[in-house]
């Protein structure tokens, strides 16, 4: 169970590379929800 | 929104920087001049990514794209298209010749390195901005138009029967089963195998005579723009060029705009996810992930009584269909997003309707992965053109000639197939951006449905990225 813990320096940058995909779909959800909270605001 | 985009860029900039490059150590050691490390690339075109989404929401406001405009500019000579048929026979019999007639020792004999460089790779290099050239050259659509209008010479109008019309469910599934096979010999066979000259010959035959029968069959044009393999996977990349050879003419059109008018028959977009797919594999099985996963893969076949090297064949054709699948369902959930958005658009019309937004993606991925190949083992054409069948001639002087490695760095490499990522995806979203403005009725739902193009081309361009990073080391 503690050899992927031993080996973290050899794949925790392979996590990095997944970080810009949840950061642009946070944002983006982010973005949705503050559109449709303005549409359902003004109508 | 573009103070957000200041703000979220500088904000993963400053994330990224905080954090120490110590993985970077374990990469090749020409790329370890790299001023930042590899994953920051990967956060670098995010950023141009989304950069690029909120200009074309800004600045692109109507499609411009999808209507073809194409001026000629030369008139072909008949005599060239004929030339150009016989050297591409010529060739294909040359090479066959030299695949069974010449040494079977694969560095020796010129058929491997010709099939997987010059023909594989460099092809689609040239395409994407020379046009279908490799439609000039085609040897088995140069016999078929041959054997037609010889027969029409002898018999007349009606010497031969008219062709049957080409089943339109069938679409371009055969190209797609046969750009999968040909992955599957050039990934999952073994070196031994892949790589045989004589057996790289007579696939070349049985190629052949199912292209022969199939242009027989069903006339030349509608099997050659289906059912083809080659012939529909390099077409598919002439498509984003400025160049347009037809009907006897030359035209030059806006680049990106030819793509655009891809008629989404069946199997398109399978086609396509299947280009990016298997050359995602191609990288991938070279990356640590993998070389951890096979062997348990390959221990489970063996347990359930196959042989060693049988399991490393089932293992590895897993591998390369889970990679294909895992890009046609990363598309699929960007299209079940953007059918979300509503104006009743379904997944399936989004589906075909955005197909053509992936082949700058498959024209990147496969630059990215095989720019090294071209550029090193390119070289090696030099020196097997003078000894093609490996018996110690030298016809041309050439055969002395060594491949240099120094041409180009690991770090150079590295930066071109960064760029090629980045303008790839972009191009996939400018292409994605001007078909939502023509399909959506308002502008504000183009946009939002873009949204989920955004990430997917944020992902693949990711994937990419680790994918090419984990590969190097």
């Amino acid at each position: 169970m503690s050899v992927p813990f031993a080996h973290i320096g050899h794949w925790w940058t392979s996590i990095l590379y997944l970080a810009p995909v949840v950061v642009v779909i946070v944002w983006l959800g982010f973005q949705s929800w503050r559109a449709k909270r303005h549409d359902r605001d003004g109508s | 929104m573009r103070r957000r985009l200041i703000v979220l860029g500088a904000g993963l900039a400053g994330a990224a920087l905080a954090v120490p490059a110590t993985a970077s150590a374990h990469g090749l050691v020409g790329k370890q001049d790299l001023p930042i490390p590899e994953w920051l690339f990967a956060w670098g075109a995010a950023v141009v990514l989304v950069a690029s989404f909120v200009a074309l929401a800004a600045l692109w406001t109507s499609p411009r794209l999808q209507e073809l405009r194409e001026r000629p500019v030369w008139r072909v000579p008949r005599i060239l298209d004929v030339l150009c048929g016989l050297i591409g026979v010529a060739a294909f019999v040359f090479i066959v010749y030299a695949g069974l007639a010449g040494s079977q020792t694969a560095l020796e004999n010129i058929v491997p390195t010709f099939v997987y460089v010059p023909f594989w790779v460099a092809i689609p290099f040239i395409s994407f901005w020379a046009g279908d050239v490799f439609r000039a050259f085609n040897p088995w659509r140069a016999v078929a138009r041959f054997a037609a209008w010889a027969a029409g010479r002898m018999g007349g109008a009606s010497a031969l029967p008219a062709p049957l019309e080409y089943p339109r469910r069938l679409g371009r599934w055969p190209a797609m089963v046969g750009i999968l096979f040909f992955a599957w010999v050039e990934l999952v066979l073994p070196p031994g195998q892949r790589d045989d000259p004589s057996t790289l010959a007579i696939m070349g035959l049985a190629y052949a005579a199912v292209q022969l029968v199939g242009m027989s069959l069903y006339g030349i044009d509608p099997w050659l723009r289906n059912a083809d393999p080659f012939g529909v996977y390099f077409g598919m990349f002439a498509r984003l060029a400025p160049l347009h050879w037809k009907d006897g003419r030359l035209f030059v059109r806006r680049p990106l705009s030819g793509v655009v008018q891809l008629e989404t028959r069946p199997g398109t977009v399978a086609l396509v996810t299947t280009m990016i797919g298997t050359t995602s594999f191609d990288g991938f099985s070279q990356g640590k992930v993998w070389t951890s996963i096979a062997p348990h893969l390959q221990q489970w076949f063996i347990d359930l009584g196959f042989t060693a090297q049988t399991s490393v064949d089932i293992a590895f054709t897993i591998g390369l269909l889970a990679m294909v699948a895992i890009i046609s369902a990363f598309y699929r959930v960007g299209v079940i997003g953007m059918a979300s958005v509503g104006e009743g658009h379904d997944a399936a019309e989004l589906s075909r309707r955005f197909a053509h937004t992936l082949v700058p993606i498959a024209l990147a991925y496969l630059v990215a992965h095989y720019f090294s190949l071209v550029g090193y083992q390119g070289q090696a054409m030099f020196y097997l053109v003078s000894d093609p069948l490996g018996h110690g001639t030298d016809y041309l002087g050439t055969a002395g000639v060594a491949i240099d490695y120094g041409w180009v760095s690991a770090t150079g490499i590295w930066y071109v197939q960064v760029a090629a990522l980045v303008i790839g995806h972009v191009c996939g979203l400018v292409l994605a951006h001007d078909r939502a403005l023509s399909l959506y009725r308002d502008p504000r739902a183009a946009t939002r449905s873009q949204y989920w193009m955004l990430v997917v081309m944020v992902g693949f361009t990711s994937l990419g990225l680790w994918i090419l990073s984990a590969a190097s080391q």
